[in-house]
């Protein structure tokens, strides 16, 4: 795709529009932080395959940065989603 | 192995002691991210609270002054690797304004946070004021600082086309740079909604 460049950056501006609208809501609910990190993976990744041109890389270069990014992003949701216990 | 897969390379664009100092870094902000979520349980309230004190239409702002940045480095790596071997010096001209650009957006970040960081200090916060606080300054602070040294990079790498120093066969350089200013672009990525946006 000629224009791909320019797709992945309108995808990128877009979803960060998202974010930002999410922001201004009062009360932001569990499945929308599900949405926010879904979209966070989604434009890193974008940043890692085009940007950074390694959906051109085989192997373990290809995969390393996209493990930190699931890790990352698995364990802020574990950390937001995990019931807070209580000492009372 | 696939014909695809022989078609793809076994290393990363670049430069591999970049590729090395990415990963460093990425340890050392996903570290700083999951501690930051985890030590936001034991008091989410206060967390929450802090966080309305920031202000998200900057947050928001430099999001988009990188992203965009990123975009027209890679606008610049492009018109590098397609110049025809008769065109160097238009093609490397093409890949100055790009970089002239992308560093343009790179000092709009910059100021925008140093304008977000004297209303902080202002309000008389540091980084003993609270735990939200804390990381907030440490994260952005330390991402500061690498926003600074990719636009030294940048500012390198746009001096090389000036002289019209790359070519098709050497511009390891040029996607080295690049290669450091997407990951400090893809930082500010996460960083973003984990402290401006979720709570």
């Amino acid at each position: 795709m000629k224009r791909i460049l320019e797709i992945v950056w309108i995808i990128l501006v877009g979803l960060t529009v998202f974010a930002y609208l999410l922001g201004h809501l009062h009360y932001i609910n569990s499945f929308f932080v599900a949405i926010l990190l879904l979209t966070t993976f989604i434009k890193v990744q974008l940043v890692l395959d085009y940007f950074m041109e390694l959906k051109n890389v085989t192997g373990k270069y290809r995969w390393i940065p996209s493990i930190w990014l699931t890790i990352v992003i698995s364990l802020i949701a574990v950390a937001y989603y995990l019931p807070v216990s209580s000492t009372h | 192995m696939s014909q695809n897969s022989t078609l793809k390379e076994k290393y990363p664009p670049g430069d591999f002691g970049v590729w090395i100092i990415i990963y460093v870094e990425l340890i050392t902000f996903g570290l700083f991210f999951i501690g930051y979520a985890f030590s936001r349980r034991a008091n989410i309230e206060m967390f929450n609270h802090s966080q309305l004190m920031l202000e998200t239409t900057s947050g928001f702002i430099n999001t988009l002054l990188l992203v965009t940045s990123s975009y027209f480095v890679v606008k610049a790596v492009t018109s590098i690797q397609n110049m025809p071997h008769d065109r160097r010096e238009e093609f490397n001209k093409k890949a100055s304004k790009w970089l002239l650009l992308a560093m343009l957006f790179g000092a709009g970040f910059l100021v925008n946070k140093i304008f977000e960081f004297s209303y902080i200090f202002g309000e008389g916060i540091t980084l003993s004021t609270n735990k939200f606080f804390m990381f907030y300054l440490l994260l952005t602070g330390f991402h500061f600082m690498h926003v600074l040294l990719g636009s030294v990079i940048l500012f390198n790498i746009f001096q090389k086309t000036r002289i019209y120093g790359y070519t098709v066969e050497d511009h390891k350089g040029i996607v080295s740079g690049a290669a450091y200013w997407h990951m400090v672009d893809f930082l500010w990525i996460v960083l973003f909604p984990l402290v401006y946006i979720i709570r």
